[in-house]
């Protein structure tokens, strides 16, 4: 399978092979398919709402972009990394003539090569599942985009944050977990202040702008181009301290 | 702390040394790993012994720049290889890691390790470096199935596969059969003989007598002695032992002692225990209960005397 990527991307063919080899991308496909399962509670009780709204408030923002999507995004993130942390392979990839940012990134991409399309498959099929009959629609085709985009946001993010967290704790996804329960959901919810520091914020910022509609709404939403470039800036800050750590780390 | 102590033995072991460690130290807290560690290498095998413990895995990760020492310098020909990837290209190191990816094959491995390397002619690299450790046969399994030996001399081609000019091997040889092991040694004189420089640590004497022509001995992160092996095993083997006893009767043990021809001075401290000095360390071990026997004496304490060079080097030697 695409060994002629081996050649250009090792570190990254090597970290695909690692999710495949155990069980890590199965359960994060159960995961990520799990909300099609959800949107098929619209036929029977639609509650006289109309499908994007039921996607949107009663499966994509409780369900995904609160849990489901940062948790899948957490296995394979913090999986890329810390397992060779954990095993003690790191040294086979940093005693080699390559750039620590080049590890760091190929271990990115091979996080999101993974988690993107089955968490965006998921999430496709969640919509086809609600919106049957209209999925076609320009209309339900735009709200399909905003959905898209915004947890494909989600997942680069959290992707770029998790990485980092497993270089700095030994049971990145234990801490992960507890910072998407707690920090995301709760902290998030309740102080108003905190949305600009979180991650979740942004991704419903470009669901709800770009969804445009009246139904779906989040006080206080962050432009959706002002979203887009925060959740860039994480994405490049997380590599860089990653990188940096790297360098740093002292390995045993 | 652990200051540079020009007093310090500094080993020189080469006029075109290779690998060079300029007063190296290293501490965690309060625990010393490595104290001032002077030494420098050239091409050929070099053994770095000592017993479990000593440091030498944390003088050998510093070396190849995976731990960075508290103060000193350390640098391979000429280059520091902490910080500066470059280094690698002519470094190869086979750690004492149990683990190699149990989902890739024996010959993707080695593959990686020379796309890594970014050789030219990775098939090529590939082949011939899966040649040199006898792997051809078995490299389209899985490493995940290998025997330990297979696991060595697979990350053994990994780390000879851009043919570098400087190989640091930690206790290659654990885990090896006997018949493994000679294909280890052979391989490490052939290297040598290349004019590569190979820092090879092992616990064991009699093993680093088969491959290494300089030792350098660590004890408790110090620099213990440095030499070729006879050299080392005649200062090992006529270094007297110092051996503590204790029993109910230490004055007529005392004078038994002395009739013994192993031993060379016995004397009795004020608590009653006995120290003897002995060259001949095992024969002693041997003759002393016999003797307490003969004498009707019960023997209550019998070691050695401290944890210094004679110690270890009994310790080397034992094994």
């Amino acid at each position: 399978m695409a060994s002629a990527l081996w050649r250009p991307l090792p570190v990254f063919m090597l970290t695909i092979r690692q999710f495949f080899g155990g069980k890590s991308v199965w359960v994060v496909a159960v995961l990520a398919f799990l909300p099609a399962l959800f949107g098929m509670i619209y036929w029977f009780d639609s509650g006289d709402n109309p499908p994007a709204y039921f996607l949107a408030e009663n499966i994509y923002r409780p369900l995904v972009i609160a849990t489901l999507l940062p948790i899948t995004v957490l296995i394979l993130a913090t999986g890329a990394l810390g397992n060779e942390i954990e095993d003690a392979t790191l040294p086979y990839l940093t005693l080699k003539p390559i750039s620590r940012l080049r590890i760091v990134f190929e271990k990115l991409l091979a996080t999101l090569v993974v988690s993107l399309p089955i968490i965006l498959g998921g999430l496709l099929t969640t919509y086809l599942i609600v919106f049957r009959g209209d999925a076609g629609e320009s209309e339900s085709l735009s709200f399909l985009w905003a959905l898209l985009a915004s947890a494909a946001a989600g997942i680069v993010a959290y992707g770029a944050v998790f990485l980092l967290v497993s270089l700095f704790v030994a049971r990145a996804l234990l801490v992960g977990i507890v910072y998407a329960l707690v920090w995301e959901s709760l902290l998030g919810r309740f102080l108003t202040g905190l949305k600009i520091v979180s991650i979740r914020h942004y991704t419903e910022s470009i669901l709800v702008g770009m969804a445009d509609d009246r139904d779906i709404a989040l006080t206080g939403a962050t432009g959706v181009a002002t979203s887009v470039v925060v959740i860039v800036a994480v994405v490049i800050a997380a590599m860089l301290i990653s990188t940096w750590r790297l360098r740093n780390l002292n390995l045993e | 702390m652990a200051a540079a102590d020009p007093s310090r033995p500094v080993a020189i072991m080469s006029d075109t040394p290779t690998i060079v460690l300029d007063h190296v130290s290293k501490w965690y807290g309060d625990l010393v790993a490595v104290s001032d560690l002077s030494f420098s290498i050239g091409p050929g095998v070099t053994a770095l012994l000592g017993p479990n413990g000593s440091g030498k895995s944390t003088t050998l990760k510093m070396i190849c720049g995976l731990l960075g020492p508290s103060t000193g310098a350390i640098t391979i020909d000429g280059l520091p290889a902490r910080g500066d990837s470059k280094a690698y290209r002519n470094l190869g190191v086979v750690l004492d890691i149990e683990q190699v990816y149990p989902y890739l094959s024996g010959r993707e491995f080695v593959r990686m390790n020379a796309q890594l390397q970014k050789l030219p002619d990775v098939d090529a690299a590939t082949e011939r470096a899966l040649a040199i450790v006898e792997m051809t046969d078995a490299a389209n399994r899985k490493v995940g199935g290998y025997s330990k030996g297979m696991r060595q001399r697979i990350k053994l081609a990994g780390a000879l596969v851009h043919d570098p000019n400087v190989v640091l091997m930690d206790e290659p040889l654990n885990g090896t059969d006997p018949e493994q092991r000679a294909h280890m040694i052979r391989l490490m004189w052939e290297l040598g003989r290349q004019g590569k420089t190979l820092l090879v640590s092992s616990h064991v004497l009699s093993e680093v007598e088969r491959f290494a022509e300089n030792i350098i001995v660590i004890i408790n992160g110090k620099l213990g002695a440095a030499g070729n092996y006879r050299t080392i095993r005649e200062r090992i083997d006529n270094h007297p032992h110092i051996v503590r006893l204790g029993a109910n009767e230490p004055r007529k043990l005392a004078s038994a002692l002395v009739t013994l021809p192993q031993i060379s001075s016995v004397r009795i401290d004020k608590d009653g225990r006995v120290f003897v000095e002995t060259g001949e360390l095992r024969d002693f071990y041997r003759m002393v209960p016999r003797l307490a026997k003969e004498q009707n004496v019960r023997l209550t304490e019998l070691q050695a005397a401290d944890e210094s060079l004679e110690s270890v080097f009994s310790y080397l030697v034992e094994r």
